[in-house]
């Protein structure tokens, strides 16, 4: 939910509550106000009347004026009567019923007793009463509505700057050497907000670009110190004189030696490839690139009696650097090589644009969600040093191709294709 | 045979030398590009090894001074730097080979040696071992001057092996002689084993000898 909507609803219950309060109240009041009138207007006319009779005994037993709000009838002892009460009498010029406030009470005119019925309309109050209130819950009705725009337009005012500064995080890439900026506001919360801001993204950035120098520096330092121990393990290995231990002690050290520089060396190139600097591109034919290093490894299939079906009918070009078409090929192709199995299987398809090497091996599924992890190797094969497919995704990701893997009926099915969205601006070219 | 050797990490440049001296070169070293370009334009080399990345220059300035004076010489790129740029216009300057650090001595000199067939005899040199001769312009093998049939990967291991003669060929330089950067792949030492072990067979049958000595835990040597 929106701030906003969240503010506007909470505002505006509030508001419904206070007026609605507020509105019964005042209609009560308004009630007792109007209620008071009529009691004083009935009790003035009360006495005019009984100071009349005082005066004047009338010589009729029975007196009605002719609106017959006044009637006076001879009684013959005195009583008390209920002074007020309510009661519903025949109106000549509604020509219906109507609520009329009754007034009884009784007088002494001279020797004569008489008890004396006052009559006074409700109608008029209460359309009084009805207007001055449907008045009132009109102009609360406009004060609730006017608030209610007021608040809307103040918020989204107010909160622009946010949004601005909300889609300047979102274009934000981490990595992008542009720096970032926002407007000033005049906003002190929202200046102060940016500024943090700004300060937290340049040190991102800056601490982002020490990390990939730092692992780009270290990897190519520790390259000739192992190239160091390298040779000098190979020329020792040279010496004839040593004994059998002497020899598998060294050549440890030898293999370790090896392994660690081929990590550096993959290391190297991730890196390179994050920091983008194969900017040389030109279109690559895939398929072909596909073919002949096939015929490079065919050896290598053979001796792990693999077998190798390839229907590349279509011509897939790709925009890229040269070299990362290269190590992308020969990855995926190493990757199918390494975790197959003794007479496995290695099918490579090509169908709208995107290619599919499948290989068999372990007859379970890839961890999709580390595959493409640096280190996260998911087998045993020693020698992998689980960098290979982390690369080839980086340099998927580095020409909009996508990566995607999955498992169909015991083959391990790794497939490149171009994003979709981003697919026009990349030439692309197949059906001959 | 005169080889000078440009590399600025003298730890790295001693055991260069210190091997290609024990395969009967005579070498002399270079640390800097000041000191390199000195050599090249007093002396004259048959080969020049030389690392892109010195102190005080590019490699590349050299491979252009040598082109210039002794433009029969042959160059073979030593570079950490495994980037294409690098590689191409170094090529492009007229250097033969290039080779990443970190590499395989018997990986160089097998480049060298090859690089000084090509230079020297343009490939006609007859290699005669013991009763094995070889023509590596045809990448033919003749056996009492009848021809043995051999794959295209045995005859480059052939090769790497003469090449390196008495040297223990580790496991690691021959898979990565052989297929290069796929050599990582977990298996490539069954294969280096098997094809060591056809090779074996065929120059068994025709020869009667037994040419390689297996090193324990370690690789092969070719034995004359």
């Amino acid at each position: 939910m929106k701030l906003q909507t969240k503010i506007n609803i909470r505002f505006l219950v509030v508001t419904f509550l206070v007026f609605s309060i507020a509105g019964v109240l005042f209609y009560f009041a308004l009630g007792q106000v109007v209620d008071q009138n009529i009691r004083e207007m009935l009790k003035s006319r009360k006495a005019y009347i009984e100071l009349n009779l005082q005066q004047n005994t009338p010589s009729a037993d029975s007196i009605e004026s002719p609106d017959h709000t006044i009637l006076i009838q001879r009684i013959y002892s005195i009583k008390n009567y209920n002074l007020f009460s309510d009661t519903l009498a025949y109106d000549q010029e509604e020509k219906e019923l109507v609520p009329f406030r009754k007034m009884t009470f009784s007088v002494k005119s001279g020797e004569r007793f008489y008890k004396v019925i006052l009559l006074q309309s409700l109608l008029e109050s209460e359309d009084l009463q009805l207007i001055i209130f449907s008045f009132m819950a009109a102009l609360f009705g406009i004060v609730l509505l006017a608030l209610f725009f007021l608040n809307h337009w103040l918020s989204n005012k107010a909160w622009n700057p946010f949004f601005k500064s909300l889609s300047v995080l979102n274009n934000w890439k981490i990595g992008e050497t542009q720096s970032v900026s926002f407007d000033r506001t005049g906003i002190s919360e929202f200046d102060q907000l940016n500024s943090t801001l700004e300060k937290m993204m340049q040190k991102i950035q800056a601490d982002f670009v020490n990390l990939k120098e730092f692992t780009e520096n270290a990897s190519h330092e520790i390259q000739t110190p192992l190239a160091i121990i390298k040779s000098k393990l190979e020329m020792v290995l040279q010496d004839k004189t040593l004994h059998d231990q002497h020899y598998q002690r060294i050549r440890a050290a030898f293999e370790s030696a090896i392994r660690l520089s081929k990590l550096n060396e993959a290391l190297l190139l991730l890196s390179k490839i994050e920091n983008r600097q194969f900017v040389d591109m030109s279109e690559i034919d895939i398929c072909q690139l596909i073919q002949s290093r096939l015929e490079y490894l065919e050896e290598l299939f053979a001796l792990k009696q693999i077998e190798v079906t390839v229907s590349l009918e279509k011509q897939v070009t790709y925009m890229m650097n040269p070299l990362l078409a290269d190590i992308l090929v020969s990855n995926l192709l190493s990757n199918a090589l390494k975790h197959n199995i003794e007479k496995g299987q290695l099918i490579i398809s090509s169908e709208n644009q995107a290619i599919t090497i499948s290989n068999s091996g372990e007859v379970v599924p890839m961890d999709v969600s580390r595959l493409f992890r640096r280190f996260s190797k998911q087998s045993n094969a020693s020698e992998s040093n689980g960098l290979g497919l982390a690369i080839a995704h980086e340099i998927c990701n580095n020409y909009n191709l996508q990566l995607n893997y999955h498992y169909l009926n015991g083959m391990h099915c790794l497939s490149i294709k171009q994003k979709s969205q981003i697919s026009t601006n990349l030439h692309v070219n197949f059906d001959r | 045979m005169k080889i000078l050797v440009i590399e600025d990490e003298a730890a790295l440049c001693e055991t260069i030398v210190a091997y290609l001296e024990e395969e009967g070169y005579r070498c002399e070293q270079a640390g800097t590009v000041e000191l390199g370009s000195e050599k090249v334009n007093l002396y004259e080399y048959d080969c020049m090894l030389v690392d892109i990345g010195l102190p005080d220059g590019s490699g590349l300035s050299l491979i252009k001074e040598l082109k210039k004076c002794h433009p029969e010489t042959g160059i073979i790129i030593i570079s950490a730097k495994n980037s294409l740029e690098d590689k191409t216009s170094g090529l492009d300057l007229g250097a033969d080979d290039y080779l990443t650090k970190p590499f395989h001595l018997p990986e160089l000199n097998s480049r060298i040696k090859s690089l000084l067939r090509r230079r020297k005899f343009e490939g006609k040199q007859e290699l005669v071992i013991d009763k094995i001769t070889i023509l590596p312009e045809n990448r033919q093998v003749l056996i009492n001057a009848e021809l043995l049939q051999l794959t295209r990967k045995e005859f480059d291991l052939l090769m790497f092996f003469v090449s390196n003669r008495g040297r223990v060929l580790t496991k690691e330089s021959i898979a990565e002689h052989l297929w290069g950067d796929f050599a990582d792949s977990a298996d490539s030492f069954d294969f280096v084993y098997s094809h060591i072990k056809n090779l074996r067979r065929k120059l068994v049958e025709k020869t009667g000898i037994d040419y390689f000595q297996n090193v324990y835990g370690t690789g092969y040597t070719f034995i004359e």
